[in-house]
């Protein structure tokens, strides 16, 4: 229950010096904000992985339903699928398709260095 | 009937309906853990199941997101929830982070581009383009970067489905197909195309494949997240 509150805790400050970031610099969203500050709060040790793991995990295990109010909004769209169904599945399908080959190839072609080996070792070997 | 009991017992109607999408969600997880199948989205099961239901009920859409602002709300400390992953792959990556930035930035910005005009030049409206032009990233930071844009997320939620499984049934094949086999390409261009769908496929293929798949999942988010707000309204000018 402990690493529960203090999961809760250390995501409700990382959150709120989101939304203070959000309204001194603007550009990224708050939540955003809050993510990249919570991950650094993690990596310089301030607050402990072992105690915020858990909870953690179970929040993104279960943020998926946070999503289905936004995608109920297609409810006020059936007109335009309608209309334009094809074209959104064109485009979709195109870029997705377009994604994949540039980031398969560039990788395929640009990360299979020397180091490979050595950093898969270092990897292992920790 | 069922209009003035939401219009009379807000609170009460706030909870049933809550209740009722979280149960629903759930009933969907649980067989999709069953049985495993792609296609049995819990979203996607959620919203086929929940559409015709207030559509039946002559529940708006308004009234629908007014009574479910709760998990509207618990969408941001979920967002900050994932610094946790980013923290977690940042570890992993640091022996190839510079190219694999590089890569996926490329990546984006022509996918960010190539979407919007395309979407311009067929549906010719710039809320569906901005919704199409975010879809290559995980589904929280997508809705929240659309709306950001004044963009439409129920659209951007929806193509992300579409492109997740898009990537996780045919992606494998395809890159297999263009000559890109190693655990690494595969995972990367897996993860930054079809997000947490396409990594979960990806994942029972090796655990390489799975880890470089969620180090780009993350990593694309990030990076789009900071692209887009410059470069999308950019765009938008290019075509006014």
């Amino acid at each position: 229950m402990n690493n529960v509150l203090y999961t809760i805790f250390v995501i409700s400050i990382s959150l709120l010096l989101g939304k203070l970031a959000n309204y001194l610099l603007a550009a990224l969203p708050a939540s955003l904000y809050g993510m990249i500050i919570y991950a650094l709060f993690l990596q310089l040790n301030w607050f402990s992985i072992e105690k915020v793991t858990k909870t953690n995990q179970w929040f993104i295990k279960h943020m998926g339903v946070c999503l289905v109010p936004a995608g109920m909004g297609i409810i006020n769209h059936f007109e335009l699928i309608q209309q334009h169904g094809l074209a959104l599945v064109v485009v979709i399908f195109s870029t997705t398709f377009i994604l994949l080959t540039v980031i398969g190839y560039l990788s395929e072609r640009f990360l299979i260095t020397p180091d490979n080996h050595q950093s898969k070792t270092t990897i292992d070997s920790k | 009937m069922l209009t003035t009991f939401i219009s009379n017992t807000p609170l009460l109607a706030s909870i049933v309906i809550t209740l009722l999408t979280i149960t629903t969600y759930q009933f969907a997880a649980a067989c999709q853990q069953k049985w495993q199948y792609i296609w049995l989205n819990p979203m996607l099961f959620t919203i086929s199941i929940l559409v015709p239901l207030l559509l039946l009920t002559e529940i708006n859409y308004q009234q629908y997101s007014e009574k479910t602002q709760l998990l509207n709300l618990l969408l941001e400390p979920a967002i900050v929830a994932l610094g946790l992953p980013l923290y977690q792959q940042f570890k992993q990556i640091r022996f190839y982070w510079r190219e694999m930035t590089a890569i996926l930035i490329l990546g984006i910005v022509v996918v960010i581009i190539v979407s919007f005009m395309l979407a311009m030049w067929l549906i010719k409206a710039p809320e569906i383009a901005v919704a199409l032009s975010l879809k290559s990233v995980t589904t929280p930071i997508g809705i929240t970067l659309t709306e950001q844009l004044h963009g439409d997320s129920s659209i951007t939620a929806f193509a992300i489905l579409i492109a997740g499984l898009f990537g996780a049934l045919l992606g494998p094949q395809w890159l297999s197909f263009i000559g890109v086999n190693s655990a690494k390409a595969q995972g990367l261009a897996i993860g930054s195309a079809s997000h947490v769908i396409g990594t979960a496929v990806l994942v029972r293929k090796s655990a390489e494949h799975g880890a470089y798949s969620s180090v780009a999942l993350i990593l694309s988010a990030v990076l789009t997240a900071l692209i887009s707000p410059w470069l999308i309204p950019l765009l938008q000018k290019l075509f006014y």
